[in-house]
Parts: structure tokens; sequence; C-alpha cells
């Protein structure tokens, strides 16, 4: 059943404009990365912004370094040079969602309308990327993973999936594709979404198979099988029947997740 | 590894038409994907044989609710003549009230019977009677407890149920006495039963007997609360006591609700009830277009005679004692903590040293890899068919599945 941006709540709707910016940036980062031709059409430190949303919280970050810049600098989080000011959840639903809608550039510093112009650049590479079918697998699972483990992180403390997070076992999920790997943590009603994990994975019961296994692990068994599942085009529990997904450890923790992915699925059907 | 290439093409024609393929408990992310098979063609005794030509000895019993094997000829004799004469037919069989007689006379406490079909249908009858009959809604219950797939009990918890048929069903740690007076204390005047499995077998943890303590506990707050004490016995009847699993523990149910098992895998649940609340049954409407069907009440009366002759809980617990010693040891030598849990006729494996149950997980796999079906995720259960054979066929494969995992995980070789 479709549903329309004017049929949510408010706070639904401050949790889809939060969903909305937050895939917008995830994926301009994973644009920068894959496509060397927006890399240099940046500033030659890179880009450093943040995407503000009246009322929905606080703001959201994008800092993508140029090669040039100093590797110790890169490990710190860099003042933005532009804050892109949403004044309503709408608004920001419907300009990051390619409608019409108001949106204020605030600049913060030198650089700010190289990095508007970048982050509109990089937004629509992302949506050429994951649309063109010459796009290489790796770089389409790379936008999908990152969009649908950064969407759970975006979604996970609205007060719908409340009691479905109190079921959920607390604990590390490793999610592997390929050389791609993620650590997602879940704790409480927050879910956080850790890069490289294998510097970071521990596990909340003290796993001793390995010291860097997590509480479960969920891997695909290829990009392509990754591309189909994150996609929508195969159902997840299908895919681990046909082993194209596995999932391994404490399973209540990764179907947990699944029912989070259900409502991300909701949210990016809303209409405007 | 066993080939499941057919299991895996019937799967891939199913997720066409059938949401997941396989839908809830029997979905093949609930197993290892790779050493299970999906489908199954057949079952003799203590084995199943899968589409693709491979057998197991099992250990899952159909959930439970192959008692005395399957294809037991003492069973599906009778059930299969009577199917051949009309199985649901507009007005009761005769064996409807043979069995009820056979029944109440059989399960301690219990003065009347209802039967239905599956355990959901009888846990949910079980909770409704006793609401009515109360005037009161709060169910109680334990946290992690399997009581059936109905939105006032599943695991299904989209807020449209939590806040309709969830909204008044309470929750308290199994086993711990002052959660449980707490709740009743939080609801005094509001609750209308207790629902408790009559040991506590969450999946995904080691299961756990209940003290008598606990039990007292329970009766005495229903008793004072003016609420009725509900046993859920769907997955263990008649593995513990064929009087009922709450008289191996000591309890004293006012409803029992008992499944499975009770026909050797035909389709029959009954919620049985004390004479206090035979009023309120009566008065209820209570009815399912194939409740009432001949054949599997046919065969419940032949199970019930099959148990007894092919040993019953006494049989049952001596295979099982046999098994839970062999996979602790064997689980020891390889350094492992193993721990069998629950009662020796449904047990299941766990390792001390992994909650997360990869080795588990792994077990279970190299176990299926060698012909023998241990769900890694839920409880096992012990049928009248196993052998002292099977037995030690699985302790063999499980000695070799031990020492599989050492490599893998490092744990001490003692032996």
């Amino acid at each position: 059943m479709k549903v329309h941006f004017a049929q949510l709540n408010q706070e639904e709707q401050r949790v889809l404009a939060r969903l909305k910016a937050t895939l917008a940036l995830r994926l301009a980062e994973k644009a920068w990365d894959a496509d060397p031709a927006l890399r240099q059409s940046a500033s030659a430190r890179g880009v450093a912004m943040k995407i503000g949303v009246g009322g929905a919280g606080s703001s959201m970050s994008l800092d993508v370094p140029a090669e040039a810049v100093p590797e110790p600098e890169k490990a710190r989080a860099r003042r933005p040079s532009l804050k892109l000011y949403f004044p309503s959840a709408e608004a920001a639903v419907k300009v990051l969602s390619g409608a019409k809608g108001f949106a204020i550039p605030l600049p913060l510093r030198g650089g700010a309308f190289s990095a508007l112009g970048f982050f509109k650049r990089a937004s629509s590479r992302a949506t050429e990327l994951l649309r063109d079918p010459a796009t290489p697998a790796e770089i389409k699972a790379k936008l999908l993973l990152a969009a649908t483990l950064f969407g759970l992180q975006a979604i996970a403390g609205e007060s719908y999936l409340a009691r479905r997070m109190r079921i959920v076992p607390d604990g590390t999920v490793r999610v592997r594709v390929e050389d791609i790997e993620y650590i997602v943590i879940k704790n409480g009603n927050s879910i956080k979404v850790q890069k490289n994990a294998s510097a970071h994975a521990t596990t909340s019961a003290g796993n001793f198979l390995e010291p860097t296994l997590a509480d479960a692990e969920l891997s695909f068994a290829d990009y392509r099988s990754a591309i189909e599942v994150l996609s929508g085009a195969r159902q997840a529990v299908v895919a681990l029947g046909s082993g194209q997904v596995r999932i391994e450890g404490l399973l209540p923790l990764v179907q947990g997740l699944f029912a989070v992915l259900d409502r991300l699925s909701w949210y990016l059907g809303v209409e405007l | 590894m066993s080939d499941f290439s057919a299991s895996k093409a019937y799967f891939e024609r199913a997720a066409k038409v059938i949401p997941g393929g396989i839908y809830g408990s029997k979905s093949p992310g609930f197993l290892v994907p790779g050493h299970f098979p999906y489908y199954l063609s057949r079952g003799a005794g203590s084995h199943i044989f899968d589409v693709d030509g491979n057998e197991f000895i099992d250990y899952l019993c159909g959930y439970g609710s192959q008692i005395v094997g399957y294809g037991n000829p003492a069973v599906d004799g009778p059930a299969l003549e009577q199917a051949r004469k009309g199985d649901l037919l507009n007005q009761p069989h005769p064996a409807m009230v043979e069995l009820a007689e056979r029944l109440v006379a059989l399960v301690e406490g219990m003065n009347w019977a209802v039967f239905v079909k599956n355990g959901t249908d009888a846990t949910t009858l079980a909770t409704s009677i006793a609401r009515a009959d109360t005037g009161k809604q709060i169910i109680v219950a334990a946290d992690g407890a399997y009581h059936g797939a109905a939105n006032w009990c599943s695991t299904n918890v989209f807020p449209v149920f939590t806040h309709a048929e969830q909204r008044d069903v309470r929750f308290f740690p199994y086993n711990d006495v002052a959660a449980l007076e707490a709740r009743f204390a939080e609801e005094r005047g509001k609750i209308a039963c207790l629902i408790l499995t009559p040991y506590h077998h969450p999946t995904y943890k080691p299961q756990q007997l209940p003290t008598p303590e606990f039990i007292q506990a329970a009766e005495r707050l229903c008793r004072d609360e003016g609420a009725w004490f509900i046993i859920d016995d769907i997955r263990a009847n008649f593995r513990l006591d064929a009087r009922g699993s709450h008289v191996y523990f000591g309890a004293h149910p006012d409803l029992v609700t008992i499944g499975k098992a009770l026909a050797n895998g035909y389709p029959i649940s009954v919620l049985m009830g004390s004479e206090k609340l035979r009023k309120t049954a009566s008065s209820f409407f209570i009815t399912g277009t194939y409740w009432m069907s001949a054949v599997p009440m046919i065969a419940s009366l032949a199970t019930l005679g099959e148990m007894e002759r092919m040993g019953g809980t006494a049989r049952l617990a001596q295979l099982g004692g046999m098994l839970r010693e062999g996979l602790e040891r064997f689980g020891r030598e390889a350094g492992f903590g193993a721990r069998v849990s629950g009662p020796s006729a449904i047990p299941y494996l766990t390792f001390d040293e992994d909650p997360n149950l990869y080795l588990n997980q792994r077990f279970c796999a190299a176990m299926a890899d060698r012909g023998v079906f241990m769900h890694p995720h839920h409880n096992w259960f012990i049928s009248l068919a196993h052998t002292e054979d099977d037995i030690a066929r699985t302790l063999e494969a499980a000695r070799e599945a031990f020492r599989e995992l050492v490599p893998k995980t490092g744990a001490r070789h003692v032996q």
C-alpha cells in the first residue's frame, strides 16, 4: 500500500528527513570513493559539510578529505565549510528526493559553494551509478550496503521500532561482502555502523572462537548476491536458503535487524 | 557434505509462489543452510529421508510430534482405515468421546477436554476461557516462552499488535519468584491467568527446569489473585509423565494444553480443564471446521496405547540419558564446555563458552554431514522409535564432530 508523506505523523516525517539526509551524505561519500572525476571536481582539500533539518535533531556530516591532505589531518574531523539547512522535514524530504523544495546553504568558511556544487554532483552521480547497468558490481554493492546500513542507523531510534528493538539482543554484527566489511553495533534502541570492521570487532559476550569474531556474522556470497538482496530484487530469507547469504552466531540479533530493514523499505517507499 | 540439489531446486520454485519459500520455524535460515535438507519425502521409525535421498537419524521428531516413530503401523493402521471410511464428517465420530474419556482418566487434575488442531488454538482458547471466566484481561507469561503464533503471543511485534492483542500480556523472567510477585502486585485485580510451559525452553538458550519454590509461588499468586494457572504442555507432553508434565514438576494447574505427540503427528491438540472451569468452557462458543475430524482422534487413541507398549516415559528417559551422558563426555574430552540442558527426553546441547551459538551451528552442521539431524537452535526430542544403535551411531558421529571443531576453535583436546 502506497504511503504519502502527508500521511506520516510528525515523528515519522522527522525520521524520514534524517534518513534521506543520511543516505544522501553516505552515497555522496561512496560516489567520491568510486569516481576519480568526481574527486577531481572537488576542492583540493576535499569536502567537509553538514546537513541540518529544522526540528529533526543534530546535524549530519560528510567529510571526504582529498588525497593531498596529510594523514594526521584526515584522521581528525574537520570543520565543515557548509551547512545545508532545511527549515522543515518536508523541505528536506522533497529536495533530497530530487523534487523542488526550500533549502538554505549556510557558508561556515571558505569553499562553501564549492562543497555545495560537489554535493549536488555527487548525489546525482550516486544515483547514476546505482541505475547504470554498466556500473561495476563492487561499486554498486558498496553503495547499496552503505545506504542500507546507515539507513538502519538513521531510523533505529524511532518509537515504532521501540518494542522490536527491546526484544532484539544487543551485540555486534559483522557484515561482509568480499573485501567490504562493516560492524553494526546494536545497543538498546540505537544502531551504530562502523567501517573497517576488523579493527573494531568486539563481542558483547566475549566469544572465544576468534578474537575478531562478532556476536553474529552476516556475509554475502559475492557482490552480485549483495546487490540482489540489498536492492530488494531477492528476499533475504530466500537468499539464505539459496546460499547467497550466510548468517552465523546470534541469529536473533540478525533477524531483529531484518525487521528494522522492513521498516527502512517502508520509509523508502513513501511518496511525496 | 550431502547433496541437496533437489531440496534447493524445490526451494527456488517455492520462493516464487510461497512467502519466504518456507515460512516460520521451518525456514532454512533457522538451520544451517548447506548442511540440512529443506524438503523431506518420508520418515520410518526414527529416521527421515530427504528429497535427494539422504537419510538422517532424526532428533527433531517433527518438532516433537513423533513419539512412537514415523509410519508406526499400530497408529497408521487404524488411522488409515478410518480415513477410507471418512475423516471429517458433519457430526463427531464416537472416537471423540473415547479419546476425551481416556485423556480425562489419564491427565491428572483435568475433568474435560476440548479438541483443536494446533498448539496455538489450544493456548489461545485457554487464555480466552480464563479471561471470560474472570472478566479480567491481563495474561502473565515468562520472557522468551513460546505459546504459539497468534497475535497475542507471537514474536510479530508490529505496533498494530502491540497496541491491541499484545497490550495486555505481561512478562517476567522465568524462575524469578520476586519478579513474578512484583508482576502480580503491579496488576492486582486485573490478571486473568498465568501461562507457563512446564519447564522453560526458550529458543537459542539452554533449557531451565522450574524450582519447587517457583511452582509454589505461581500457584499461590494465582490463588490469591483469583487468576487461573495454565500449563502449556504442547511441546513436552507425554515425554516426561503420561499424567501430564505438570505431575513431573509437582504443579497443579487449572488448564492444560497438550499437542504435538498426542497423535504421533496427526493434527490434533487438546485443551483440558478442571471442574471449576467446566461451566465457562460449556458456554464458550468453540468451533473449527477441522477440529472434530475423526482420523487424528483414532490415531491419538492408538498412540496412547503404543506409547505404553513401547515403554513410555521410562524408556524415553533411558535413551535420552544415554545421549546426554555421551554428548557431554565427548564434548568435555574434546575440550569444550558442552552441556545438555532440559529433561533427558527433550535435550538441548549448548556450549558454555559460546552463548552466541556459533559452536551449536558448527556442531549441528557437522552432525548433519554425518547423517544426524540435530537442530542448532531448537531443543531436540527422543522418540520411542529411537534405538540403542541409533544413540551409539549418534555418539560416534558426535565424537568426530567435536574433534572436527577443535582445530577451528583452539579448544583444548585432552584425550
